[in-house]
């Protein structure tokens, strides 16, 4: 039981992970993080959500009969958005005024919705809570990854701590949308690229094992 | 506190009801009544979309069944297990499918017919076409494989000498490959057809040679062997069968200098038996 | 005049796609075939004009009278999925071609991040009832602009001999970075 239950959390940290190889979810990942505290913030608050309204979902999964499943699943959703945001406006209103309108679009967000579809309405709770945190977390790395490079590359600082002196000329177009566009391309490519040498060196085991 | 709870609560339960109630008025209202028999038949069909029957899709040709513009027989990619089943659906003659396979009419691949150019265009034959083709005989195959991409059934594969194979157990005879090919060399031909000239050029003689080591070069002796008169005609510096009248048998193909014309070739490879056969390696 | 600025703002300068990264799930997915992508655009620009349409008065005079401008994100997706509901139902009555050709898409419009972001930059920038919808319509045109265009790169893209890691969603996204750069220039075109 244990066994499975880890391995559906580790999934969401590398085989499913969003937004790389889990192609959802790409609007805040590329709207909030020109810096890596907004992409970290950005991914608590969407794991929050995910974590909550698919533990519900899965929970009262029995109840909703199939043709009002959406729109209930999408209420659910939107009620926790409205908490989460404010929560944020009122704990970290600096935070909140960066990430902006894009707290409350995480009610759209693919991979919430995705999951519930997906996931939580056809399992119990146990696995799901363990599916949602291990996508969740997967997916606070990517923004925060995306987020700490952009940062580096556009202001020269990491968390605001400045980590390149005064000699580097940032690169502006880190922080405009189209940087953000390049560094998720970038990014996805050496995913794909380092998913694609793991699968050669298995299959190369494979045949080695067999004999052939 | 509490009031916000309840006005909130309310509203957006009111909101709720009457977007609810909306919707279950349109759904009335915008009912679309269509006939179940479609539903039905369409379930029975392939789901391919392939266009054998003529009609573009099989929803499309479910439609013109309801509305008796097509004959159940025409679903070649169900054949008559399909047909079958919408005769009983409809009510009507089941009529008799015949199955057509796919046979390509060119035998002169990289081995046989050599390249006169190299080609970094389009990787496909219809762009190859366009300019002239990359081989020296302009009416051979290019091997670019728009016939393989057209097959929705798995049905061909292209192999190491450039020339498309057809899987005989796979293939449905919807003849998209057949108009994929921009230079005609796939026709489409019931079983009992086993006697084809596999060569499209008319090039004369002399140059088809030079180009193609087995190619046609209409030297006339299929003509003369062939027990029916006429069988076997010349036609444009190409000698072409004809099915109605002649008989499939193999005494025509004996004297053949370039062995293109063939009898009952074993083309008839399933694709496990092909694709075990390249796993074993060459020269099995 | 007004109007026009805000037409022009929302289609080109602030592009919903290429400046804000809005509706991107559909822009990469739905790209590859332009009929497709064309498709997809109108009907969510349909889509995004009736939300506008929609959205103002259930929020100025329903919500803020009541005090709880708060339940905005609830009430805005529970009628943009009654309306998605209610196009897909009309458009099957109306022309089943279309309905065919627009297929999955249409439920898909639902999570598109373009209409809800619609409606709240909408109420974040206290627009009034007509300019709401020039808003909405003009949003939805920008969005199907973008996708258009990507979908016309993509289907060039086929003949290219694109690296392996880069094949698929990665190209895609840098191509949608030099579009947001070429859509850049258009920064300036209004003045403050």
């Amino acid at each position: 039981m244990a066994n499975s239950l880890a391995r559906e959390f580790t999934k969401g940290l590398w085989q499913e992970i969003p937004p790389f190889r889990l192609v959802l979810g790409l609007c805040p990942t590329l709207a909030v993080t020109n810096s890596a505290i907004n992409g970290l913030a950005m991914g608590m608050a969407t794991i929050f959500v995910l974590f909550f309204s698919n533990v519900l979902v899965s929970f009262i999964r029995r109840t909703i009969s199939s043709q009002v499943r959406i729109p209930a699943y999408v209420v659910i959703i939107a009620t926790l958005v409205t908490v989460a945001d404010m929560f944020l406006a009122a704990v970290f209103p600096q935070i909140s005024k960066a990430l902006g309108p894009y707290i409350p679009l995480i009610v759209v967000n693919c991979i919430i919705l995705g999951r519930a579809e997906a996931f939580a309405q056809k399992n119990s709770v146990l696995p799901t809570a363990a599916d949602t945190l291990g996508i969740g977390t997967g997916f606070i790395l990517s923004l925060t990854l995306m987020g700490g490079i952009r940062e580096v590359l556009g202001f020269g600082s990491i968390f605001g701590v400045k980590l390149l002196g005064e000699w580097f000329e940032p690169w502006i177009i880190m922080i405009l949308p189209a940087g953000a566009f390049l560094v998720f391309g970038g990014l996805v490519a050496l995913v794909n690229y380092i998913s694609s040498r793991k699968a050669a060196k298995a299959a190369e085991a494979a045949q080695a094992a067999h004999g052939m | 506190m509490f009031e916000t709870l309840i006005i909130s609560a309310i509203s957006m339960g009111a909101i709720g009801a009457v977007l609810a109630g909306f919707l279950v008025f349109a759904d009335k209202k915008l009912k679309v009544e269509e006939d179940p028999r479609i539903e039905a038949i369409a379930n029975v069909l392939p789901s391919s979309n392939c266009g054998g029957c003529g009609y573009p899709g099989c929803r499309s040709f479910a439609e013109a069944l309801m509305k008796g513009e097509a004959s159940p027989a025409a679903c070649v990619a169900g054949g008559n297990e399909t047909a079958v089943q919408i005769a009983s659906i409809l009510g009507v003659e089941a009529g008799s499918v015949k199955r057509m396979l796919a046979v390509v009419l060119c035998k002169g691949g990289n081995a046989e017919a050599g390249r006169t150019a190299s080609y970094k265009g389009e990787m496909t034959c219809t762009a190859d076409h366009l300019i002239g083709g990359d081989k020296g005989c302009t009416y051979g195959c290019l091997g670019l494989g728009e016939c393989v991409d057209a097959c929705k059934f798995d049905a061909m594969a292209m192999n190491e000498n450039g020339l498309p194979v057809v899987f005989y157990d796979k293939c449905v005879g919807c003849g998209a490959c057949a108009r994929a090919c921009p230079r005609n060399i796939i026709e489409m031909h019931p079983e009992d057809h086993k006697l084809f000239v596999y060569c499209r050029s008319r090039d004369k003689g002399a140059y088809a040679r030079k180009v193609c080591k087995v190619s046609c070069i209409a030297c006339g002796l299929c003509v003369k062997d062939c027990s029916v008169p006429g069988g076997i005609a010349l036609k444009d510096n190409l000698a072409v069968v004809n099915h109605a009248l002649a008989p499939q048998n193999d005494e025509s193909i004996k004297r053949c200098p370039t062995k293109c014309i063939l009898y009952d070739v074993e083309e008839s490879v399933t694709r496990d038996a092909y694709l075990s056969s390249l796993a074993k390696g060459p020269g099995k | 005049m007004e109007l026009i600025l805000i037409f022009i703002s929302a289609a080109l300068v602030n592009n919903f796609v290429l400046a804000y990264f809005l509706g991107i799930c559909p822009f990469v997915g739905v790209s590859n075939k332009t009929e497709n992508a064309l498709n997809m655009g109108l009907a969510t620009t349909f889509v995004m004009t009736l939300t506008a349409a929609a959205t103002w008065p259930i929020y100025y005079y329903i919500l803020v009278p009541f005090n709880v401008p708060f339940l905005q994100y609830v009430a805005f997706i529970i009628i943009i999925a009654a309306l998605v509901q209610f196009v897909e139902m009309y458009i099957r009555k109306a022309s089943p071609s279309l309905y065919r050709a627009l297929g999955i898409f249409l439920p898909l419009i639902t999570t598109n991040c373009a209409v809800l972001g619609l409606a709240l930059f909408m109420v974040l920038r206290e627009y009034g009832f007509i300019e709401s919808i020039i808003f909405g319509f003009a949003t939805g045109v920008g969005f199907t602009l973008a996708i258009v265009m990507m979908s016309g790169i993509r289907e060039e893209l086929e003949f290219a001999d694109i690296p392996k890691p880069f094949q698929g969603v990665s190209i895609t996204l840098i191509i949608a970075g030099m579009m947001a750069l070429a859509f850049m220039g258009f920064a300036g075109l209004i003045r403050g």
